[in-house]
């Protein structure tokens, strides 16, 4: 990661900019520093997203049980993810061209489009050699495509040849028929050469023997590999005489190109600059040299190539090291190169785990015991948990790591900074999903206490029914009730009418339920039904001593309905419960401390003694007397 | 990965678990320096970066060490400082106010640390009279005090609390219930030596004592655990050495120190990722390193960051030993 000072782009700002303080010893600055700068770049964002589609649907799949069709599966999926790269490049080629770049800002695009490009080049030789495990004579074939795809050059030295008026006469004529002899197209090649021999009569009989050759070339693989090598050596033997009869000698070109056909390797390299890599030499090499090249054959080959083409001048580049791991069958070489080169995981990982699914990688036992699939894809996942929405992503990679995958889950997405209910939710979900009570819990607990520092009550006591935390609800119904004290109703009333069977979660929660269902009935005027809950509350110990004022003065305007409410026994249990109330107090209140509930109890006792008078008198009465 | 996120309102708690020590407290430090008032020496400092804030009450002297408390507490803040203070802050209805202030010791405090949430609210406060105190949240404000008096000789520079994980549930299925954990937590002090100390029925003991640096240990962290048998502490010292201490069996009897690396001046502070698979490594050579474990048990250093610099160079094993 580079380290940059506050980038105001961002969404998260830093609430600190990078001022330089005379005071401090050095620079006082504040460095926001991230691993993974390539997580915050637009267009890879697509890549991150679209891989992981592929990964997860890899790992769902059924396996095919046909040995062939498992891998005509496994490399459909190869495909696939490198299409995910050339479509990135491609997104990034667009929105370079689109907008105009400041230099900083271009040579970023460059070099990441550059980073994908040599991905895409790696992943396809990993490919051929591993997924698909193309042998001798196919394998040939497929790594002519592989350099065909990759050197771009060609083909735009081919336009300007061809769209110019003597495409014969263009300086770069000879060039671009090199380079489809170097590149194995030999009917494009055919096709240039035809112009020029009709622009050159002379030449005809050259043309035609040349033409011939490269028409006769045996390539493909609709032979058994004994017959191809016998057609092979037969043509080889063929183009050698037409050299040796100095059938060529009149026209440099074409006898250069009679020497590349029988794979003389300093006529191949004489072409250096067209081909530009070794890799693509060595595949000339192979073309015209050993046609039937098997795999384990080709790390020989490889490292001469590389030699021969990179002489004394340079030394390999780490790409040059990773192709060459390739080449030599070395995966775990090939993934520790690119790990090292590459600025993320996401690379190796992917790869890695195609690889395994290729049943490839042996396990190695690393020092905490897990694979080197897992390791990477941990990694992989670890880091994106850094990103405020590609952690999702992150979740399905950590499933799929059998054995460190849970445990790294539960420690990363309780530390996904809830900052909305929808991403609290979102999170939620993960955890109860995969049943990870803890963070659940806790999670529920950190939006409870956001809510509550809010003032959101009824926000914060569905958040800790939730968590199932009985203490922080109950704290949360003393706040109900005390703002119902304080203001005489409540807010959040639906939350409360359906709190349902979590009412049982704490004394106090059960309490404001059943509190809130006594407003109800009295709002309903079913008032007896009122009564006799009213009454319960208290009997049943479920209010809390301090508020049983509260519930006799609600129990007054009942007790003062013209028809009587409260039987003789309510009544009765109602004096004591005030009784006890006062009693309670008596000593503690020493000075006037209220009037006000001085008065109360009076009127309650008065209350009561009416009620208390009325309904003897209703008691004793006989029906219909 | 690491990421140190920052809102408008100064600190936003994703600093907390990430490096609760180390690489935070770095910054933490760096933005109390810069916020102060030009003229008076780097007081009052911490906690007017919070812009849109006032405070009340504050340091009258550095402040060495700020911690978050889980979030599940609210948002709660300790700062122990020169001033022999620690001090408790918590946001109520956007406003930061004092909730606690301990003076109980009778120097610097150098070091404080929230212990895992699974235990409550407890903060463990090192000192440079060399007694560490365990202040715990019993309810309504109230807060109990603890002392581990001689804790180190001269000194004690910081705390780092052990994970409650117990040690190999990754690998044993869990019971279900509610695991009985031991506390512990890891302590660095001018005397040389780390020492870690263990709850036994509510009151603390010295369990281990661990020596091989040569000078004062400036920081101690305990990695976080993903259930392996196997418990970590990083310590580094005024001598410039990181070690790795690892202790194999659940009993934590046997802690081995393995050199992470030597460096050329003090090292200040050690803090683990999320996953205890990387440590960051600070000191006076003005480097930020990053270090993991390789295969064969050997360090490697994963890359560096040049403080104030702003290039980056990612360094391999081979370019390690110029280090």
């Amino acid at each position: 990661g580079v380290p940059t000072p506050f980038n105001p782009s961002h969404s998260v700002s830093a609430g600190f900019c990078s001022r330089k303080h005379p005071m401090a010893t050095g620079a006082a600055c504040v460095f926001v520093v991230r691993r993974d700068q390539d997580i915050y770049m637009e267009t890879l964002r697509k890549l991150f997203n679209e891989s992981h589609g592929i990964f997860v649907g890899l790992q769902r799949c059924e396996e095919e049980r046909a040995a062939r069709a498992r891998n005509a599966q496994l490399v459909q999926v190869s495909k696939n993810y490198r299409s995910v790269i050339r479509a990135c490049m491609e997104d990034m080629h667009q929105a370079a061209s689109k907008s105009v770049l400041s230099g900083q800002r271009f040579s970023a695009f460059f070099f990441q489009v550059s980073i994908l490009s040599a991905m895409e080049l790696i992943w396809n030789l990993c490919e051929i050699l591993f997924v698909e495990a193309a042998p001798a004579g196919p394998l040939l074939l497929r790594l002519l495509d592989w350099v065909q795809l990759h050197i771009c050059d060609v083909d735009n030295m081919v336009r300007e040849v061809l769209s110019s008026e003597n495409p014969s006469k263009h300086k770069l004529f000879w060039n671009v028929v090199d380079i489809f002899v170097l590149q194995g197209r030999m009917d494009e090649a055919r096709h240039l050469l035809s112009k020029e021999a009709i622009a050159n009569p002379t030449s005809m009989k050259m043309y035609k023997i040349l033409d011939d050759l490269m028409k006769k070339m045996p390539l493909g693989n609709t032979q058994t590999l004994t017959e191809m090598e016998l057609k092979w050596q037969h043509w080889h033997e063929e183009c050698q005489r037409y050299l040796q009869d100095g059938t060529f000698a009149s026209n440099s070109h074409m006898e250069s190109i009679c020497k590349i056909l029988l794979g003389d390797e300093n006529a191949i390299l004489e072409k250096k600059e067209l081909m530009t890599t070794w890799y693509h030499f060595l595949v000339t090499r192979l073309l015209y040299s050993h046609p039937t090249v098997k795999p384990m054959e080709l790390r020989f080959y490889a490292q001469s190539s590389m030699d021969m083409f990179l002489g004394e001048e340079s030394s390999p580049e780490p790409l040059d090291t990773i192709l060459m791991a390739a080449f030599e069958f070395e995966l775990h070489q090939v993934i520790k190169e690119c790990s090292v080169a590459l600025s993320n995981w996401w690379f190796v990982a992917h790869l890695t785990d195609l690889l395994d699914h290729c049943k490839l990688l042996q396990s190695h036992n690393l020092y905490f015991g897990s694979n080197m699939r897992e390791f990477l894809l941990l990694e992989y996942a670890s880091g994106l948990f850094s990103h405020h929405s590609l952690w999702q992503l992150g979740v399905d990679y950590f499933d799929h790591c059998p054995e460190y995958g849970r445990v790294y889950l539960e420690l990363h997405i309780e530390r996904i900074p809830l900052n909305t209910e929808q991403k609290a939710l979102k999170v939620l979900r993960i955890c109860e999903q995969r049943q990870m009570h803890e963070q659940v819990r806790s999670i529920c607990k950190i939006m409870a206490m956001k809510a509550l520092r809010n003032n959101r009550l009824g926000s914060a006591l569905s958040w800790s029914i939730r968590a199932k935390d009985a203490a922080f609800a109950t704290l949360i119904s003393d706040r109900f009730l005390k703002d119902y004290c304080e203001r005489g109703c409540f807010s959040d009333l639906d939350l409360i009418d359906n709190l349902g069977p979590s009412m049982l979660l704490s004394d106090r929660l059960t309490f404001l339920g059943k509190y809130r269902e006594f407003h109800r009935l009295y709002g309903e005027k079913r008032f007896s039904e009122a009564a006799r809950l009213l009454l319960m509350l208290m009997t049943a110990h479920i209010a809390p001593c301090s508020f049983w004022m509260t519930l006799l003065t609600d129990a007054l305007p009942l007790l003062e309905q013209k028809e009587v409410i409260f039987s003789a026994e309510q009544t009765y249990e109602l004096m004591r419960c005030l009784e006890d109330l006062t009693a309670g107090k008596l000593d503690r209140q020493k000075f006037q401390d209220d009037d006000v509930e001085t008065m109360k109890v009076e009127m309650l006792r008065l209350a009561l003694a009416r009620n208390l008078a009325r309904v003897i008198v209703k008691e004793g009465t006989l029906e219909g007397s | 990965m690491f990421g140190i996120v920052f809102n408008g309102n100064g600190f936003v708690w994703q600093s907390y678990p990430i490096f609760h020590l180390g690489f935070t407290r770095i910054l933490h430090i760096i933005v109390s320096v810069m916020y102060r008032p030009p003229v008076c020496h780097n007081r009052n400092a911490f906690l007017s970066a919070f812009p849109n804030n006032v405070v009340s009450c504050r340091h009258e002297g550095p402040v060495w060490q700020v911690a978050w408390a889980h979030p599940m507490y609210g948002n709660i803040l300790a700062s122990c400082s020169y001033d022999r203070k620690v001090i408790i802050w918590k946001e109520e209805n956007g406003t930061w106010e004092k909730t606690y202030e301990y003076t109980g010791h009778d120097s610097s405090v150098n070091s404080v640390c929230w212990a895992p949430h699974d235990y409550g609210l407890i903060l463990a406060c090192g000192s440079s009279d060399g007694a560490i105190s365990l202040l715990s949240y019993t309810g309504d404000g109230q807060w109990e005090v603890k002392k581990i008096s001689n804790a180190h000789t001269i000194g004690c520079n910081a705390v780092s609390w052990a994970p409650a994980v117990v040690p190999g549930s990754l690998i044993e299925q869990p019971s279900g219930q509610k695991p009985n954990y031991i506390k512990r937590f890891a302590s660095g002090g001018c005397d040389n030596l780390v020492k870690i100390w263990k709850e036994e029925d509510g009151q603390w003991k010295e369990e281990q004592k661990l020596e091989a640096h040569s000078d004062w240990v400036r920081d101690v962290a305990w990695a976080p655990s993903i259930g392996l048998p196997t418990s970590t502490i990083a310590s580094c010292s005024q001598d410039g050495r990181v070690f790795i201490w690892t202790c194999d069996d659940a009993s934590g009897n046997s802690w081995s120190p393995k050199l992470l690396h030597k460096f050329n001046d003090v090292v200040w502070h050690v803090s683990w990722s999320i996953t205890a698979n990387i440590l960051a490594v600070s000191g006076g050579d003005n480097k930020v390193t990053l270090w993991k474990e390789s295969v064969d048990g050997l360090w490697a250093c994963i890359s560096d960051v040049n403080k104030g610099q702003g290039g980056v160079s990612a360094v391999t094993e081979g370019q390690q030993n110029e280090q």
